[in-house]
């Protein structure tokens, strides 16, 4: 070759050899640095004429020593080819050692190239965090199913090292049992070579011994390309998701049995007030099933008078309120019913929904109706001693003029007169048995009408009057002169009035005065029923009020008096108040609105 | 002097029923409406006999009859009644103990009353019947 050839092939080479990203140096025997590529004089940052001559320590991989790993060492020795991981500063390398060998044989010389490794050494190291720090088994297996890469948990799960288990067979560091269970090694095939994921299912290991354990596993293919070259098998101990999921059915299939078993209608809406859950009561009283009713306004199935209402429920920000609005059943009649709507929210208080909860009023209004035509009878027996007595006593005046009339000889005014006090004696018990039969009448309840209060005060002290006079009780009335006219049932209102002034009476067994008045304040009326009785203790006030609580002794009235008038005075949409003074005597006030 | 009958009674039927009855008996009848004006009759005037009814304004008949026992001993007492049968336990007590000498509810038979009477002042003059 010519001169000019060769410094021509020189020249092509150095620009090559310049042109590579990886250091490349040629050494001599002794080490020293003959050449120099671009990338290794750049990073050495020195001038070419500083470098060359220098001992591959002195600058490769100065400022540090010589590395124990170094392949330039190994290869002396071998004279082969070596490679190995150098670290430079904080520059990780592939070293690969070549030898130069003269014609004898013998090392003349080295040829040492470098590739930075470093990127590809943290992204590896990253991915081991990853797959280290994954709470998942993680296997990575190659065609010939044996492992490539097991991560951490994989190895603390199976109590091995790493060593024990990279490049082993999947069936020498898996379970045999699950292996079978699965197919596992077939799956895996499959996905080899249909490059599909497979799994995603759960598995149930059962050992004698050992409590049950639920994974959940999946395959997953690595491919390259179209060429899947690894396989990921991937398995997840869910043991206690799976038992916390079946805790929450059950807790779930608990609460639905519980809203399910409630006598009460159970009914929850979404924000806009559809239905969203129906319980079995809500089925049963009102005829629909769930299925007819899902997603349709509950209002739907309101009476349309209390509709209105209802959808200001809805609306409403505040609380829980509680109000009477009659459903409709699917028979088409109206049932009363009692409802509570609260608001349901979320975790972060927006409103979701809401809960509405019922409860039938049609027995309990038929139970009411019930107690107050007993407790009426109740209060007639009490009354009977004096009702007879007062019935008696005209009798007895009839009965001797008619004896008169027997007689002969009598003046024929005298006749009259006789046959005059027959009559009159009769007429007057009728009215007594009138008044009474007009009270134990059962009450049309259902019939709201302009009610005179006064006109029932009058009623309610004709009613009694027998009794307070048997028992020396002076019965003082004070109306106003104009009617006080309220909205309700006259004779309820007229059984809460005889309630009040019988217990009256029965607080001043020897004799006494009754103070009843009726009068106008502001927008209501309100009645007053005072007595110079016994009285009733501080701590009974707030009791008296309650059903079958009552001071008598067995026998002389049961207790229910006093919580009826309570019930038929609140659904007078009215309020009732108790003021005494053991041994001065107590004041029953009842304020109604005024119509 | 005409023997004297007290009948308490605050009915005015009552009155007007005993005047009748015992009108050309012989009896000379006061009225008394209540247990004062009951006592204060006994205080000035004697009596043969008293009627006294179980159910007045101002007292209960049986202890007026108490009363009227200690206010003037011996004065036979007939309690009449709207108010209690024969058969009442009170009743009974007052009849075993002599606070009142018989006892006739109310509407009552006369000739029963005219009985309880005893033979009285014009005895003979009304056939029985």
């Amino acid at each position: 070759m010519s001169a000019a050839a060769i410094e021509k092939v020189a020249r092509e080479w150095r620009l090559s050899v310049d042109a590579l990203g990886e250091e490349l140096c040629l050494l001599d025997g002794g080490g020293r640095i003959l050449r120099c590529n671009r990338a290794m004089r750049e990073r050495i940052g020195r001038p070419y004429e500083e470098i060359l001559g220098q001992t591959c320590q002195q600058r490769v991989c100065a400022p540090g020593p010589c590395a124990a790993t170094c392949p330039l060492q190994r290869m002396r020795v071998t004279l082969r080819r070596v490679s190995g991981e150098l670290a430079i500063g904080e520059r990780v390398y592939q070293a690969t050692a070549d030898p130069v060998l003269n014609s004898a044989g013998a090392l003349a010389g080295a040829v040492l190239l470098l590739a930075d490794r470093t990127e590809a050494r943290r992204s590896a190291l990253l991915n081991r965090l990853l797959t280290d720090s994954i709470p998942s088994s993680v296997l990575l297996l190659d065609k010939s199913l044996r492992v490539v890469l097991a991560n951490r948990n994989f190895l603390e799960k199976s109590r091995r090292t790493e060593a024990e288990t990279l490049g082993r067979p999947l069936s020498s560091v898996f379970p045999e049992v699950i292996l079978e269970e699965l197919g596992l090694e077939e799956q895996i095939r499959q996905v080899f070579g249909e490059n599909r994921a497979k799994g995603g299912q759960r598995l149930t290991y059962r050992a004698p011994g050992v409590p049950i354990r639920v994974y959940f596993y999946s395959i997953v293919p690595v491919a390259w390309g179209s060429r899947v070259d690894h396989v990921l098998l991937l398995m997840d101990d869910i043991t206690e998701q799976a038992r916390l999921s079946e805790e929450i059915h059950r807790m779930e299939r608990h609460l639905a049995s519980v809203v399910e078993s409630a006598s009460d209608l159970v009914i929850s809406t979404d924000s806009a007030g559809r239905i969203i859950s129906w319980n079995k009561a809500a089925e049963r009283i009102s005829g629909y099933r769930f299925d007819q009713v899902k997603g349709q306004p509950l209002l739907a199935f309101l009476e349309e008078k209390h509709r209105t209402a209802a959808a200001e429920s809805f609306e409403r920000d505040a609380l829980p309120n509680a109000a009477e609005w009659d459903v409709v059943t699917r028979a088409g009649k109206p049932r009363k019913v009692s409802w509570v709507l609260s608001p349901m929210v979320d975790g972060e208080n927006r409103r979701q929904g809401f809960v509405a909860v019922g409860r039938d009023l049609t027995e309990q209004r038929k139970l009411e109706h019930e107690l107050r035509q007993s407790q009426k009878l109740a209060s007639l027996g009490v009354m009977a001693s004096g009702i007879a007595h007062e019935i008696r006593t005209p009798l007895t005046i009839s009965s001797s003029a008619a004896q008169f009339l027997a007689e002969d000889e009598l003046t024929p005014d005298f006749r009259r007169e006789c046959a005059q006090k027959v009559h009159e004696g009769i007429e007057r018990a009728s009215v007594i048995i009138e008044n009474l039969l007009r009270f134990a009448r059962p009450a049309n309840q259902s019939e709201r009408a302009a009610v005179d209060l006064s006109r029932v005060v009058g009623n309610a002290a004709g009613v009694i009057g027998s009794q307070a006079r048997l028992q020396k009780v002076r019965v003082v009335t004070r109306l106003p002169e104009e009617p006080l006219t309220v909205l309700g049932v006259a004779s309820l209102l007229e059984q809460v009035c005889v309630n009040l002034l019988l217990n009256a009476i029965h607080a001043m067994p020897g004799g006494g005065t009754i103070e009843i008045s009726a009068e106008r304040t502001a927008a209501e009326a309100t009645l007053r029923v005072s007595d110079t009785g016994h009285g009733i203790a501080r701590e009974d006030l707030d009791k008296i009020f309650d059903p079958f609580y009552s001071r008598a002794p067995a026998g002389k009235g049961i207790g229910l008096g006093l919580s009826l008038c309570y019930s038929i005075v609140k659904q007078h949409m009215g309020s009732i108040e108790v003021e005494s003074e053991p041994g001065r005597g107590s004041a029953f006030s009842v304020k109604l609105p005024l119509l | 002097m005409k023997p004297s009958i007290l009948v308490v009674d605050d009915e005015p039927g009552m009155s007007w029923v005993i005047r009748r009855l015992l009108a050309g008996r012989g009896w000379r009848v006061v009225t008394a409406a209540n247990g004062t004006e009951a006592l204060e009759a006994l205080r000035s005037q004697r009596f043969e006999l008293a009627l006294v009814d179980a159910k007045l304004p101002d007292v209960d008949g049986l202890e007026l009859a108490a009363r009227m026992g200690k206010a003037a001993a011996g004065l036979p007492l007939i309690l009449m009644s709207a108010y209690f049968y024969p058969d009442d336990p009170l009743v009974q007590r007052a009849l075993a103990s002599g606070v009142i000498r018989e006892f006739i509810a109310k509407p009552f038979r006369h000739e029963a009353l005219l009985a309880a009477l005893g033979p009285g002042p014009a005895a003979g003059t009304q056939a029985a019947r």
